[in-house]
């Protein structure tokens, strides 16, 4: 047999093995180095800083938990927020991610190493994503072979599709919990594999982790089951499956329950309802099986092929028939609205106006996954081939996950995992079949195919079942149709390798030196390509803290605007403790974090009337918020306004959902239309509807903004508009402090006039006396 | 001098007896025409008169085939069966608010008077007497079709305007309900032939590797967000990161198709050719197609991310 290029001979099997796997032990160290250090830009760039919203009120929370222990977390009453509600912290978050941090911090503490919990939280997600690394690597190492899990570890360690959501500082949920969901599912396979109630048992255990870490656990709870379904459809059940399921489902299901934010919703539920059924079909299908190895009547295992069929749909009719009556919730509308995509904009604006809930634009994947999402389908095909139990699972999640991913922005979180498997999967077949060095025989002397096949040539991708028949029809194909043309012989080719797919024994391999090393070359070369595209956009796009904004200077020099902690700070220092700050519900953990004052709103979009209320008062004009921001005790109106430096996500850009979302409970008195010009256009300057221009939010934001010009023309650099001359006036609330580049603005609300009268009247009085006085003063000016 | 004078005092009343005979006359346009009134210039003074005790949901459309308005001829039938659904109702209730359309070739006037630009649009004159005089002072509100051009909400936003709710249920939809039951009976039907196609992995592989494909070319996004096949003036390549027209899913989703099938031909095809010749030839070909293809994707993404630093052939 003729080989490419030479390999030394004269090396023992021992040697090779030790040398791979010191070798993959070094590898999955760089590459967990990678993973941490292309998270670490935004330290760098800007400092250790926790970053955007969410993350502040987990980290407010793990500052608990470090302070006061576990307990005392536990039981968290947070006056504080949702002012005057107040907010059981406890019993509404998923503690998975403070509680990781809180052992960390204890965990360092107890070795004596005082570090702060800061640091901890903002070095979390990249320390979790070096454990991702590894997980892929397992997971893929289940798929096909080590080296395709090496591969799939650097994919996932360096795509910007988690690294979005993993850099150092965003201290989020999703941080850990990639890491458990990947780590559940290779669980999940391996007690698949092999039938293992531990690996079950082990899959449940961090089913529960991820259950307690993050509410995206559904996806756990509906992927396996629907991959156990698929596997019944197939005519696959086995013990194994039995087995792994079982020991998952049980388990898992009673320990999830121990979350308190979860407490009984996996029996009462509709997103859980899937793993329940299953649960009830397996054991169904079991007892059937069991019976049928005990009974050879015909006709009784015709009845007992019924009896278990008519199970089967009377547990789905229950099922059916307990959400009618209530005793199941129905569909939550989060997950409802990813299969009916228009109904979260009728019926929830707060969940379609979060921008992370938008459909995702085919740039973002590119931007996201860059080769790897045209490896993807490849890597799908690649299962196809060989379709054991895994391979299914594979394929389930791919088309799950590349649905929701096109659905929501925010979900192309869990469609790279699989991307990264499957696109790792289809390159290492290439590298193989190019690296190996054997070359099959030339076509002419076809007569001995088959019997002197290269094992080394079919090393890759061969299962391990290869039935005979197949074999011999496949040798037929190939005798009895002799490639006549290059067309001919690709059909044929072609037509080979589809219908036989176990092509053990069929001799195949690449010619020559140059060919390899043209597709190698290629290969290798769009590997570089892609980490260079990974460090550009991890770089440039996913490491802003967005809590401190970079600019440029003229000179190249890196400018940093630091307007949201300067006007957090002001509040901290110079408001009293108990002074409750209004905002829209964006800037609520921040101003909790930061500022530590009480704020009416938060992220923690839970009680959507005071959301409305919010949104009420900034879209209606002063004499009809006054009332509402007095009976809700607030001192301190804070708006992100971007005019000035073209700063885009400030509040008026936000504004129609303030609108929308008021106008959901206040129909009559708040309208979307109104707010528009009557051409339809979203406007500020001079030709802003009269609803606009007296709105609350309006006022604030260009209150003496005109007079920054100096007498010039005013420009809105957001919008683009050109500002009346005359800004609007405030009456009931006086300017507090405006940061330094105006992008955040925080009001004082005004006590009641001492004399009763209303605030309006008392400022037309107090105006009106001021220009008597100053009357005469004019006319001087005038004469001289 | 005396006469001018009665005169002055009877018109209080000649107008009240006018608002009567116009809604007298009103009541009968709406009888004689399902519900709809069609308007032309006089009419609709007559309906928006300034003193009317009645409210009007109007229409303002370009129905003709000339004005090439889709969004008219989509919205049209959502309108007239919400009419429809109002005319049901008891007569008190029903002659208090009419409904009527207007149409951009009948009144033009009016549409250059109004400054309308585009059409549909829809606005509710509410009562400027009587009981159901509108608190707010407001007598023009124009709706927004931010939902839709259905006849659901175009109802629930309507009722807000009329004296009780409009009675509308969306008709039941007898012909998909049939097309889903011959489906599902065809189905079963070609099950027993169908199966050895429905067996075969390869029927799965082509389904999940397509849909995946149109999946991540961004098809939700323009489904749901109702983009256009492609721009004015034959452009379709839609400018910005965040936006894209329909002729682009079919673009991208083919060129990821055809690198990953360039891929697949490497890797499973091209060694099993065992002409040493004939395989060189394809191995170069097919190394050929990927190198450019990827080039083409890297420009086109450089088309919608200007900033974006790298690139390849083009």
């Amino acid at each position: 047999m003729p080989f490419a290029y030479q390999l030394p001979s004269d090396v023992s099997p021992a040697t090779v093995a030790n040398t791979s796997s010191l070798l993959r032990i070094i590898a999955l160290a760089l590459i967990s180095g990678a993973a941490i250090a292309s998270r670490l830009f935004a330290v760098i760039n800007f400092e250790s800083i926790i970053h955007e919203f969410d993350p502040w009120f987990n980290y407010r929370a793990t500052k608990v938990i470090a302070e006061k222990g576990f307990y005392e977390f536990w039981n968290w009453f947070d006056p504080t927020a949702w002012y005057p509600l107040g907010r059981v912290v406890g019993g509404t978050i998923y503690p998975g991610l403070m509680a990781t941090s809180g052992v960390i911090y204890s965990l360092l503490h107890a070795i004596n190493l005082p570090v702060d919990i800061r640091n901890i939280c903002v070095l979390l997600a990249p320390g979790f994503s070096a454990l991702t690394a590894w997980s892929t690597y397992m997971f893929t190492k289940e798929l096909k072979d080590e080296s395709a899990g090496l591969l799939a570890a650097v994919f996932i360690g360096i795509v910007p599709g988690y690294i979005s959501r993993s850099v150092a500082g965003s201290y989020d949920n999703e941080a850990i919990a990639i890491f458990l969901l990947m780590f559940t599912f290779f669980c999940w396979i391996k007690a698949l594999k092999i039938g293992s109630a531990f690996y079950g048992s082990l899959a449940a255990l961090f089913y529960f982790y991820m259950v307690a870490a993050w509410g995206g656990y559904a996806f756990i709870t509906n992927m396996i089951p629907l991959h156990a379904f698929a596997l019944i459809l197939m005519g696959r059940f086995s013990s194994r499956l039995y087995v792994a399921y079982s020991s998952w489902y049980a388990i898992g299901t009673l320990s999830s329950m121990q979350v308190p934010f979860v407490g009984f919703q996996p029996v009462r539920t509709s997103e859980h309802m899937a793993a329940l059924g299953v649960f009830g079909l397996l054991q169904i299908i079991a007892f059937a099986e069991l019976v049928r190895t005990h009974v050879s009547s015909k006709q009784f295992q015709s009845l007992l092929y019924a009896s278990v069929v008519g199970m089967g749909i009377t547990g789905a009719l229950a099922i059916i028939g307990l959400t009618y009556k209530g005793w199941i919730a129905p569909w939550t509308g989060r997950f409802y609205s990813l299969w009916d995509t228009g109904y979260a904009k009728k019926y929830i604006p707060i969940i379609a106006s979060v921008s992370e809930h938008q459909p995702t634009a085919w740039p973002s994947f590119f931007m996201d996954l860059q080769l790897l999402i045209f490896l993807f389908p490849a890597g799908v095909i690649m299962c196809f081939r060989q379709l054991r139990d895994e391979h299914v699972f594979v394929i389930i999640y791919a088309v799950v996950a590349s649905y929701f991913a096109g659905v929501m922005v925010r979900l192309m979180l869990t469609l790279t995992p699989v991307v990264c498997v499957t696109a790792a999967v289809a390159f290492s077949s290439l590298l193989d079949t190019y690296i190996d060095p054997a070359e099959p025989d030339v076509l002419e002397d076809d007569s001995n195919t088959g019997q002197d096949a290269p094992t080394s040539g079919t090393s890759t991708a061969v299962s391990t079942s290869s039935p005979a028949p197949s074999l011999k029809k496949a040798k037929k194909a190939a005798a009895a149709a002799p490639p006549a043309g290059p067309l001919d012989g690709l059909v044929s080719t072609v037509t080979a390798a589809v219908s036989s797919s176990k092509k053990a024994g069929k001799p195949r391999g690449v010619f020559g030196l140059d060919t390899r090393i043209a597709v190698l070359i290629n290969a290798l070369g769009m590997l570089f390509f892609f980490v260079m595209h990974c460090t550009y956009v991890t770089s440039t796009a996913y490491s802003s803290p967005s809590v401190v904004l970079a600019s440029t200077n003229p000179d190249g020099s890196q400018h940093i605007i630091d307007d949201f902690r300067e006007a957090y700070y002001w509040l901290r220092q110079n408001t009293p403790e108990t002074a409750v700050v209004m905002s829209w519900w964006d800037y609520g953990y921040q101003i909790a974090g930061m500022a530590d004052r009480p704020t009416l709103v938060d992220n923690n979009t839970w009680n959507n009337t005071h959301i409305a209320t919010v949104g009420k008062a900034m879209s209606s004009s002063e004499e009809v918020a006054y009332p509402i921001l007095r009976k809700h005790d607030v001192d301190y109106v804070l708006i992100i306004f971007g005019g000035l430096l073209g700063y885009s996500g400030d509040d008026i850009n936000k504004f129609l959902w303030m609108v929308r979302i008021a106008q959901g409970v206040w129909p009559d008195e708040i309208q979307e239309p109104n707010y528009f010009t009557p051409k339809g256009e979203y406007r500020v300057d001079e030709a802003a509807s009269s609803t606009m221009k007296n709105s609350l939010m309006y006022k604030m934001s260009y209150y003496r903004f005109a007079e920054l010009f100096g007498g010039n023309q005013a420009v809105d650099r957001v919008r683009g508009q050109q500002m009346p001359k005359v800004g609007p006036t405030l009456d009931y609330l006086d300017e507090a402090f405006t940061s330094e580049n105006w992008i955040v603005r925080i009001y004082q609300v005004k006590k009641d006039d001492p004399l009763g009268r209303d605030l309006k009247t008392a400022n037309a009085f107090a105006q009106g006396k001021k220009r008597k006085r100053s009357k005469p003063q004019v006319r001087r000016k005038a004469v001289s | 001098m005396l006469l001018p004078l009665l005169a002055l005092f009877a018109l209080p009343l000649c107008l009240a007896a006018s608002t009567e005979a116009n809604h007298a006359k009103l009541v009968q346009l709406a009888a004689a025409n399902d519900g709809v009134i069609r308007l032309d210039q006089s009419t609709y003074r007559l309906l928006t008169s300034p003193r009317r005790n009645w409210s009007a949901s109007v229409q303002f459309t370009a129905m003709d085939k000339r004005r090439r308005c889709t969004p008219c001829r989509e919205f049209g039938p959502s309108f007239n069966a919400v009419a429809k659904a109002w005319s049901k109702v008891s007569s008190a209730e029903r002659d208090s608010h009419f409904f009527a359309t207007l149409d951009f070739d009948d009144a033009m006037p009016v549409f250059q008077e109004m400054n309308l630009q585009s059409a549909p649009v829809v606005q509710v004159y509410t009562a400027t007497e009587g009981p159901r005089q509108s608190a707010s002072g407001r007598t023009a509100i124009s709706l927004d079709f931010s939902q839709g051009f259905e006849a659901a909400p175009l109802a629930e936003q309507l009722s807000h305007y009329t004296p009780v709710p409009i009675p509308y249920k969306p008709p039941f939809d007898w012909s998909r309900a049939a097309t889903f039951v011959f489906m599902a009976l065809a189905f079963v039907a070609a099950l027993r032939f169908m199966a050895p196609i429905l067996r075969s992995r390869w029927t799965w592989a082509v389904i999940v590797v397509l849909t995946s494909l149109v999946m991540t070319s961004g098809y939700m996004f323009v489904r749901i967000r109702g983009m256009p096949h492609s721009g004015p003036n034959g452009q379709w390549i839609a400018p910005g990161y965040q936006n894209m027209f329909g002729q682009e899913v079919q673009v991208v989703s083919m060129i990821y198709g055809t690198l990953a099938g360039g891929f697949l031909m490497l890797t499973l095809i091209v060694p099993n050719n065992l002409s040493p010749q004939r395989q060189r030839m394809q191995v170069y070909l097919w190394a050929g197609v990927i190198f450019i293809m990827y080039s083409v994707l890297v420009s086109l993404f450089r088309e919608k991310n200007r900033n974006y630093p790298f690139k390849l052939l083009f």
